[in-house]
């Protein structure tokens, strides 16, 4: 049974190469473009890992990802947060990300990390 | 009288006369009588000393009206004062200007006496003349002085008036608000802009205290820091920072300058405050910044799509091998890593611009970071041998994907401009207390007069653009970085000849560089 991996972005292009990268690889993937939409999917679908962009509107990524450590049944799923911005990577693990991604980043880069933080579970 | 008796009468009178001729002529004083019977007063007699004086002889005297001393000096106001006293019958003193045989001016002090008859008419005029030249050039030369002073009094007046003005003018056409503060921190003066800027009028505000204006609104506590602790013991003080919300105009950044006058005299001890208003420029940065950010984050978002099909159309290839594709797939992935650099550059600039590049210090193994900076540049470049000689050996304590970034930075510049060339050396060396990084290469070179210049942001030498695009950027970041870990970038080149860019970095950032290996 393959990994079950949510990508959450606002941008369809991301969303779209990830989902191919990563199916490509065999995980099941669940791509989501709205971050409101992210509670309800992980209610339903139970994902192993999440990719989180973070400059997302309405409900940005941090704010998405301090919810899921304040959930007891989320606080320790592996989330590995991709943004282009200059200082996300401190925004991201401030607010208590897994692991960061720069963009553009490298497709070896994603999928190594993407197996590096399933096995560690 | 017998004749006997009268010529022993006449010998006594006659000796009497030649004594008194004798004492006349003894006299320094010139002395002449005319006898006002005849017609135009002539003078019948003059003593040795006139002659003296006046260089004439007494044949070309006697005979004579006085007039011919003053020669064509007719308009002498003592004249009138001396007819005046004659008419009258009066003795009369004047000075008056005569002139000698040789036609040289001597000031004449002249006593003219009346000899009445017993009816009371004038028979005879006594003069007595005294050459008064010395006394009457020096009383002239100080009252020459004296105008000449007055004048220079009023002329230096007169310019520091203008002074004033001037410099009043200056002060009230500086598009920054000064204050002049007194010892005791009273308003003495404050300039056009001041007023302008925080609403006040001049009334409102010279005399009293510089913390009481305006309900108190000036009594900031950092400005008072700036004025009671900082100011007495450093002089002048530069750029401090204060910020406060006004009641009225509300939130200010302002950026201070004071100085306190340390020349003895009136002033000593004013301070002079200039306020320069910089809460508009702040927020056009901020804004600049807040764009420059948002629109690299807006392109390099696409970017990361474009980038992972490349990747994965490279995949694609390498499995059907067809090689004009795989070189054109290869060399849009380079372009790609180009444009998302670029991008980078450009949030650089604009962090280094505002200050707010972050350095992330910590030790690492500076030789191996050159070494790794040059393997990359080689892997990336197939025309050029980069060589590595010398050593540091130390464990520079800096932020090291900046430094790197330098390194990565120097080293492509000189593959890039130097492409006739196929080496290109890099030194390593300690200097003192500095470590020392050398870029050498066979290039273009570069001028003099542009040595400093290529470290200006959006600088590009002369005539290169079009074969060597480039946007300016790149040496204006590293010499940035460099000066933010006390260090300096600098370059020596020649057209035609190539180029050594070379940089320092102070080594006491290193933690203990002996005792690591």
């Amino acid at each position: 049974m393959s990994a079950k991996i949510l990508i959450c972005d606002d941008d369809e292009g991301i969303l779209d190469l990830v989902d191919i990268v990563l199916a490509e690889e065999g995980f099941q993937t669940i791509p989501e473009v709205n971050s409101l939409n992210v509670a309800g999917v992980i209610d339903r679908e139970h994902p192993d890992l999440i990719l989180l962009d973070l400059w997302m509107p309405v409900l940005s990524g941090d704010q998405v990802l301090k919810s899921l450590r304040d959930n007891p049944a989320t606080k320790a799923l592996p989330v590995i947060v991709i943004s282009a911005s200059t200082d996300g990577k401190a925004i991201a693990m401030n607010a208590g990300a897994t692991d960061f991604m720069a963009k553009p980043f490298d497709l070896d880069e994603l999928v190594g990390k993407v197996r590096q933080h399933l096995s560690q579970q | 009288m017998s004749d006997e008796k009268k010529n022993t009468a006449d010998h006594i009178v006659s000796k009497d006369v030649e004594l008194l001729k004798k004492a006349l002529d003894a006299s320094i004083s010139g002395i002449i009588i005319t006898d006002n019977n005849q017609p135009d007063n002539p003078i019948i007699y003059c003593n040795a000393a006139f002659e003296q004086i006046t260089g004439y002889s007494r044949a070309e005297i006697i005979g004579h009206n006085c007039r011919f001393l003053q020669k064509d000096d007719r308009n002498q106001p003592a004249r009138a004062q001396l007819r005046q006293d004659i008419a009258a019958g009066n003795n009369s003193v004047i000075e008056i200007r005569n002139y000698r045989k040789d036609g040289t001016l001597f000031w004449n002090e002249l006593n003219v006496s009346p000899i009445k008859n017993s009816s009371g008419a004038v028979d005879y005029f006594i003069g007595v003349q005294n050459d008064v030249t010395r006394r009457k050039n020096a009383e002239e030369e100080l009252k020459s002085n004296q105008s000449k002073l007055e004048q220079r009094v009023a002329e230096r007046t007169q310019s520091l008036r203008e002074n004033e003005e001037y410099l009043a003018s200056i002060v009230q056409t500086v598009r920054e608000s000064l204050i002049v503060l007194s010892p005791d921190y009273k308003v003495i003066f404050v300039n056009d802009h001041f007023k302008r800027t925080f609403k006040v009028s001049r009334e409102e505000t010279e005399g009293r205290s510089l913390f009481d204006l305006g309900n108190g609104q000036w009594d900031i506590a950092e400005l008072r820091r700036l004025l009671e602790q900082i100011l007495p013991t450093n002089n002048p003080v530069i750029d401090f920072e204060v910020s406060h919300d006004f009641p009225h105009i509300g939130k200010k950044l302002m950026l201070l300058n004071a100085h306190r006058i340390e020349l003895e005299g009136q002033y000593k001890d004013r301070i002079l405050l200039a306020i320069e208003d910089i809460t508009e420029r702040r927020a056009i940065e901020q804004r600049k910044d807040d764009f420059l950010s948002i629109a690299s984050h807006e392109l390099k978002t696409p970017l990361t799509t474009v980038k992972g099909h490349v990747q994965i159309i490279n995949r694609l290839t390498a499995q059907s091998g067809d090689e004009k594709l795989k070189n054109a797939v290869s060399k849009t992935s380079l372009y790609v890593e180009r444009l998302n650099n670029l991008i980078s550059e450009l949030l650089d600039v604009s962090r280094i611009q505002s200050g707010s590049i972050e350095l992330h210090k910590q030790p690492f193994d500076f030789d191996q970071m050159v070494k790794e900076a040059a393997d990359s540049i080689r892997q990336a470049t197939n025309s050029h041998e980069i060589t590595i000689s010398g050593a540091t050996d130390s464990q520079f304590n800096g932020d090291e994907s900046h430094i790197s970034q330098v390194i990565t930075n120097l080293l492509s510049n000189a593959v890039k401009y130097s492409p006739e060339a196929q080496q290109v050396k890099l030194h390593l060396s300690t200097v003192g207390d500095y470590l020392k990084v050398a870029v050498t290469d066979q290039g273009v070179g570069i001028s003099r007069d542009e040595h400093q210049k290529v470290f200006e942001r959006f600088y590009r030498v002369k005539n290169i653009q079009q074969r060597f695009p480039g946007m300016g950027i790149g040496l204006y970041v590293c010499a940035e970085i460099i000066k933010n870990h006390g260090g300096t970038l600098w370059v020596e080149s020649e057209p035609g000849k190539g180029a050594t860019f070379s940089f320092t970095l102070p080594l006491d950032q290193a933690e203990g560089a002996a005792d690591v290996r």
